[in-house]
């Protein structure tokens, strides 16, 4: 599974422009500056350029309606630039004697005395490359990691360009900086406004939150005002209030919500100085997460556990076009869909006799294979954990906990389908009777992720299938979006993990793909794929 | 306020008959002491006692948020007999005065140094007399003058304690005009464990010297002074054993037709130096020089400090002018420009001594009408406003140095209390009142932001110091 994000609609904004260079500001003036930093580092000039950022996925670890957990590989060599303005210390010696104990200070009568120079720094050419494991809780917010060293190359151009040493200085001084920010802070940066986005929505019941719920309305008054109905709606009202509001504006509402949702992911992305691919990600894991909620409700045909994973899937498959243009996806969403489920039907009547909606699965899923593959071959050897965790990536789409389990040793032998397959005819009952009757646009969306796939950088393991969809839930899929949010937090409470194993299996995969990496390059660079069409169409 | 190890200390240099104002380092003390005065942060204690006369001690004890202290040691190898170190016995100024006076550059030159009572501890001299300081340091001079002069030595330690901050500090004096100076710091946090600085100072009155090695960066640096003019030059050279020998009555009788002339003039010293360091490891260095000129203690007229210090590389340009108005007010000022940036800074400072009570003070309190009757100032007589306009001086006036003289006898104390204050270009102001209350020396200040009116007190401190 694959899903494309457009990356201009977020360069685009001036107002996610105007908010991210405001975090920035704060953001650089909020540590202790060095001495040599005399004034305020102000933030004149910031643009995500307009080439985006390869994303792709290695793994997932875990998928369910309030979490998420994945691996990611990063790769971004764009047209951002940043500018910064401040005044330093030219004179070394008044440098010099600030960190210095006064008592043996050389006291110099004048020849410490100041000179401020202002200065101007442009950070472009940015090169990025890096690991990146994402672990998402509705409960304990967003935390994402760099297992390595995010930083590959970076120019620095500045008011001292003609001195070839200040130039060289600071262009060290500056990586250093750069790889500190983004190894140290930029984490707890970005869960930080994690929690303050979305523990609001889900859990009313912590009193934190609430606060934190009040925070957010103060931290965002730009927040339009279907969204704060909803945010109070998800905690107090009922979902049958909330079906009918999204009933009624369900486009334009999904419209405001996706905007809405994209100038929080910016405002992340803004607090870091890298692209922003990773929040694109976690707006997925949301839409899932809320997804699921929603379709539970729906369906009561499947086990327990399954239906909220059927669901995600399904809506995994919109949310990546509502997340970032809703427009873009009904335009050309609809037409790929039809070449595309064309495609999936072939697809599907050629290897494995089930329904297309399986097949369509399966596909996915296949792509899942290959990623996992070369990851899981490798990881399913080691422990047992590791084994649950590859276990939980491949099933979390399609099929419950319990075929799951069973799941990665098949996965291990390589062929997704069988897994999949009792898992497969199980939902089928639910799926046939949905497929068929609904559009073919519910099939095809999977596959355009299918087609998306091999080219987009960003992958998703197609752990999700298809879900059913009911025909009613088709025309109002944008509408669910918003839905799912309040449903979420019923559900969460039920589903929550602990964050810590989390964090431990995140760490373990990351661990086991960058020994993979490192063992055989070639695999990994295989799948670095040409940008998917929707960036050119963006 | 000083403190009392920087009081002992000074006590020291003048006992081992040293100029510490002989050095480019001090160029422009006066107008940095009207202006950047420390305010005191927090509530702060100190307990000080001179036990022998080889021997001090000090505790300190401050609390800002968090309770700190610290213990200081002192040994000194020239007997400090007869120093006033109980606190309701130091004379205020020593501790509190700002204008300092420019010491005689006399002896160092002529070794035949008459009389001791030169020694002014910073205080102007007709100040210094007030008290039984001056004549008790008077007879304590001539004995570490001949005892340790050239093998005086002072040994300093201090702990501060819940930062295991560790200073040091040696001084040693190896001729009549070399001293070296050895400070060290020893703290966990600091790099490589500790700093170390060493001082070697070279004065020979009319031009001093000093080298400076820092073990942070491999610093390493040269600074000197060189005085010409007023006592300096070689015509009041000349005079001069004359007038060392005569202490302030020298100023009155005449020596000689040319002498006489520089006196009628405003007659001071200039000094010109400069500095240089280098940082061996960070590569880096600064450089400034500067100018002073300042009235000498025997000018009649109203004594003044202009310095003009120039940093060529920075392209800095400082000047403060700062001017004993009257002997209970001190006022300076201070310009900076940097021709590179354009950029400017000015501060103003200001001093006024109170002879009232502490209880009574007041803001620009005049000295009692009835003291300033008894205690007519005999050196800083106004002159007449058409001697003046005629550029000379008045009629010489035998009668006031014999006032003088018989200062010292008057039982108590002229003044009770300074209050300080300055102001700069960014209208902060920083206000700072010390004085004596019975045995305890007191030093109450405030820092005052008037741009943010809303709560404009931005510190507020208490020092009290005792000391026996």
């Amino acid at each position: 599974m694959a899903f494309n994000f457009n990356w201009s609609p977020l360069t685009a904004d001036e107002d996610f422009y105007r908010r991210a260079r405001d975090l920035l500001t704060t953001a650089l003036n909020k540590s202790p500056k060095p001495p040599i930093i005399v004034d305020d580092i102000l933030v004149t000039e910031f643009n995500l350029g307009s080439v985006p950022p390869d994303l792709e996925i290695l793994e997932i670890g875990d998928l369910a309606e309030d979490r998420f957990r994945g691996i990611f590989k990063m790769c971004y060599s764009g047209d951002a630039f940043l500018t910064l303005k401040t005044r330093v210390q030219a004179n070394p010696l008044n440098t010099y004697l600030c960190s210095k104990p006064s008592f043996t200070s050389p006291q110099p009568l004048a020849a410490a005395s100041g000179l401020t120079i202002p200065l101007q720094i442009t950070l472009s050419e940015i090169k990025l490359s890096a690991f990146i494991i994402v672990v998402f809780s509705k409960q304990k917010g967003l935390t994402l990691v760099f297992r390595n060293d995010p930083l590959e190359s970076l120019k620095v151009s500045s008011t001292f360009d003609s001195i070839q040493f200040v130039r060289d200085y600071l262009q060290k001084t500056i990586e250093v900086k750069l790889r500190d920010l983004m190894m140290d802070e930029l984490p707890a940066i970005i869960h930080r406004l994690s929690l303050r986005l979305w523990c609001p929505d889900q859990a009313p019941k912590d009193e934190d939150e609430v606060k934190e719920d009040e925070k957010e309305t103060a931290l965002n008054p730009l927040n339009s005002p279907p969204l704060d109905p909803v945010d109070p709606s998800g905690h107090l009202l009922d979902p049958t209030e909330i079906t009918s509001w999204t009933l009624d504006g369900s486009p334009e509402v999904q419209s405001l919500f996706s905007q809405k949702n994209l100038m929080r992911v910016t405002s992340l992305t803004g607090s870091r100085l890298t692209s922003s691919l990773v929040n694109p990600l976690m707006q997925d894991a949301m839409f899932r997460a809320w997804a699921g909620p929603s379709e539970r409700l729906d369906a009561t045909s499947t086990p327990v556990s399954t239906p909220g994973l059927t669901r995600t899937s399904s809506f995994f498959g919109n949310p990546h076009t509502y997340s970032f243009s809703d427009n873009d996806s009904q335009h050309y969403g609809l037409p790929a869909r039809s070449s595309m489920v064309n495609l999936s039907q072939a697809t599907a009547g050629l290897s494995l006799g089930s329904g297309r909606h399986s097949k369509a699965g399966r596909k996915k899923k296949n792509r899942v294979v290959n990623l996992r593959r070369k990851t899981s071959s490798e990881a399913s050897s080691e422990a047992g954990e590791s084994i649950s965790e590859t276990a939980s990536v491949d099933a979390p789409a399609s099929e419950p906990i319990m075929p799951i389990r069973e799941e990665p040793e098949e996965e291990i032998s390589a062929t997704n389908k069988v897994r999949f397959r009792p898992s497969m005819d199980l939902l089928q009952t639910p799926r046939a009777s949905v497929e068929t009757k609904p559009l073919e646009a519910s099939v095809p969306v999977p596959e355009t992720k299918d087609t998306a796939t091999p080219t987009a950088p960003i992958r998703l393991p197609e752990t999700l299938a298809p879900t059913r969809i009911s025909e009613k839930q088709q025309p109002t899929e944008d509408a669910k979006v918003p839905r799912r949010r309040p449903g979420p937090q019923s559900d969460t409470s039920s589903v929550i993990m602990e964050q810590a194993w989390i964090m431990k299996m995140a760490g373990e995969i990351a661990r086991r793909v960058y020994e993979e990496k490192t063992r055989n390059p070639a695999l990994w660079e295989e799948r670095d794929d040409a940008p998917p069409p929707a960036y050119e169409a963006a | 306020m000083r403190e009392f190890m920087h009081y002992i200390t000074n006590a020291f240099y003048s006992a081992s008959d040293w100029n510490e104002d002989n050095t480019y380092k001090e160029l422009n003390a006066t107008a940095r002491e009207l202006i950047d005065f420390p305010l005191p942060l927090g509530l702060r204690l100190s307990l000080s006692s001179l036990a022998t006369p080889h021997f001090a001690t000090s505790y300190h004890l401050g609390s800002v948020g968090i309770v700190d202290g610290s213990i200081s040691y002192l040994y000194t190898s020239v007997p400090l007999r007869g120093v006033a170190a109980r606190s309701d016995r130091i004379p205020l100024p020593a501790l509190l005065r700002s204008y300092r006076e420019l010491h005689d550059i006399g002896p160092r030159l002529a070794d035949t140094r008459g009389g001791p009572g030169l020694f002014p501890l910073h205080l102007p001299s007709w100040l210094g007399r007030s008290t039984a300081a001056a004549p008790s340091l008077v007879n304590t001079a001539p004995a570490g003058d001949r005892g340790g002069k050239n093998k005086s030595q002072l040994l300093y330690g201090r702990l501060y304690l819940p930062q295991s901050l560790l200073e040091g500090l040696v001084i040693k004096r190896f001729s009549r005009s070399l001293q070296v100076q050895l400070s060290a710091v020893s703290q966990q946090s600091l790099r490589n464990g500790g700093t170390l600085l060493g001082l070697v100072q070279y004065d020979k009155g009319k031009y001093g010297i000093e080298g400076l090695a820092s073990s942070d960066g491999g610093l390493l640096g040269i600074r000197g002074l060189y005085n010409f003019g007023g006592d300096a030059s070689p015509l009041a050279s000349a005079a001069n054993p004359q007038s060392a020998a005569g202490g302030e009555s020298s100023g009155g009788s005449s020596t000689g037709q040319t002498g006489e002339r520089e006196r009628e003039r405003i007659y001071g010293r200039f000094s010109a130096g400069g500095e240089l360091y280098y940082g061996t490891l960070n590569k880096s260095g600064g450089m400034s020089l500067g100018a002073r000129f300042a009235t000498l203690p025997t000018h009649r007229g109203t004594p003044l400090t202009a310095t003009l210090t120039i940093n060529p590389l920075m392209g800095n340009i400082n000047a403060t002018y700062a001017v004993l108005a009257k002997d209970y007010c001190s006022l300076a000022t201070r310009m900076e420009f940097n021709v590179y940036s354009y950029e400017s800074e000015w501060a103003v400072g200001m001093e006024l001594w109170s002879n009232r009570r502490p209880a009574g003070f007041l803001l620009g309190a005049l000295p009692n009408p009835e003291t300033e009757i008894v205690a007519t100032r005999p050196r800083i007589k106004e002159r007449s406003f058409q001697a003046k306009m005629e550029w000379r001086l008045d009629d010489p006036e035998p009668e006031p140095e014999a006032g003088a003289e018989a200062r010292p006898s008057e039982g108590k104390e002229k003044y009770l209390g300074v209050f300080k204050a300055r102001l700069d270009q960014n209208l902060r102001i920083g206000l700072l009142w010390e004085g004596r209350i019975k045995s305890l020396i007191f030093s109450l200040g405030s820092g005052v932001d008037l741009h943010r009116l809303d709560e404009p007190f931005r510190s507020l401190g208490l020092d009290v110091q005792y000391s026996s």
